[in-house]
């Protein structure tokens, strides 16, 4: 199959993942577009026979954290991001347990990036461990106790009988 | 409750092994707190999954795919390159090889190093020098990008011997463990620094296919039959 067949393939659930991370529709899309001209241009660089979806994944993950780190330069802070570096962490336990009921946008919104990219990963879409820790190139250790520190969060904060 | 936080999270993911998660499953069954905190992690599960999973069905916006839309012109100038590799892609070629052994010119990766990427043994081609220190001891998954040998498929074929493909500057292949080395069962012309490259892992990933018994090597498996030294299992 060509390389740009199995792209439009992954494109639905490349938009997921996006939308996960950036939140914002229309930004998710913005994301996903850099992250096929960045695969386009560095088409050579995939291994064949290796996962086209991890490298994708990567691909795309690595270009929002440029982005964020852009934009963190920029002094340009959206208030949400505000919110999620004062909620985030220690601080998430003095939110009302269950104050975000129902919100998963919201709720996700206050984790730091560095957990949410792997609560998207591992819980939504459905990579083990391992497969996580490859696309996001840190020890395996770490994905577990980012994984840890989101679910405690995102579970406090939507209540814990969903 | 005798499980830690970490290993009822890992039971929801699915990474425990079978015979933990089964004793998860039992001691849930008499265990409410435990159970509870199954059910717990379940449920964020779901509700995430749920939130996200229409986003699967939305159409893909147009200037997305317009991005991976074929294009006529490029596709017949794609089939005219891989129809030019078809050519070149050949059983060996006997009488080539053994003249330019005769001469003295080695196919080597790097033709102005001295040692030479391939010997003949036997009426065999075998690969040599930095070609089969590569074949030996390369990992797909862990190889740099500017590595002069690019080890592509490690697979089984139908007799049992591993077999893995390669690319490098001048010659591409496949090369299979048997006694005395990896023996080169395909060969062509290495198409490093040119446009074809994506053509001609396509045309190297078609014949490893048709060889291959099974599906090809992942990268656990890979580094088990290497630490093995690519004997049959």
């Amino acid at each position: 199959m060509r390389f740009e067949e199995e792209l439009v393939e992954l494109l639905p659930r490349l938009r997921r993942f996006a939308r996960g991370l950036a939140r914002d529709a229309s930004d998710a899309d913005d994301l996903c577009q850099a992250a096929i001209e960045r695969a386009l241009k560095s088409q050579e660089q995939w291994q064949q026979g290796t996962r086209l979806d991890s490298w994708m994944y990567r691909i795309t993950r690595n270009l929002w954290i440029d982005d964020r780190r852009a934009t963190g330069r920029r002094g340009v802070h959206t208030p949400i991001d505000e919110a999620a570096t004062q909620v985030a962490g220690d601080g998430a336990a003095e939110v009302e347990a269950g104050a975000l009921r129902g919100d998963v946008d919201g709720a996700m919104a206050r984790l730091p990036g560095e957990q949410r990219e792997v609560v998207m990963l591992v819980l939504v879409e459905g990579y083990a461990y391992r497969e996580a820790a490859e696309i996001l190139e840190v020890p395996i250790g770490t994905v577990t106790s980012r994984l840890a520190r989101g679910r405690e969060t995102l579970m406090h904060l939507l209540g814990e009988a969903a | 409750m005798s499980f830690d936080p970490a290993t009822v999270a890992a039971f929801v993911d699915g990474e425990l092994d079978d015979l933990t998660a089964r004793r998860i499953e039992r001691e849930a069954t008499s265990d409410p707190a435990l159970a509870a905190e199954i059910a717990r992690h379940r449920a964020l599960k779901a509700q995430l999954t749920a939130h996200y999973a229409p986003v699967i069905d939305e159409a893909v916006p147009e200037r997305l795919r317009a991005l991976l839309a074929p294009s006529d012109k490029v596709d017949a100038s794609l089939a005219g390159r891989r129809e030019a590799k078809r050519m070149r892609f050949a059983p060996i070629h006997w009488g080539a090889i053994a003249a330019s052994l005769a001469l003295g010119l080695a196919l080597g990766l790097k033709p102005w190093m001295p040692p030479a990427s391939v010997t003949e043994a036997n009426g065999t081609m075998i690969a040599a020098g930095p070609l089969a220190a590569a074949l030996d001891t390369q990992l797909a998954s862990s190889q740099s990008t500017n590595t002069a040998v690019r080890i592509g498929l490690s697979f089984e074929d139908k007799a049992g011997r591993y077999c893995r493909s390669f690319e490098s500057r001048s010659l591409d292949g496949i090369g299979c463990r048997d006694d005395g080395g990896w023996h080169l069962e395909r060969t062509m012309q290495g198409q490093a620094g040119t446009e074809y490259r994506q053509a001609s892992s396509g045309e190297l990933a078609a014949a490893a296919a048709s060889m291959m018994a099974g599906d090809p090597l992942d990268a656990a498996a890979e580094r088990q039959a290497r630490d093995k030294g690519w004997a049959r299992r």
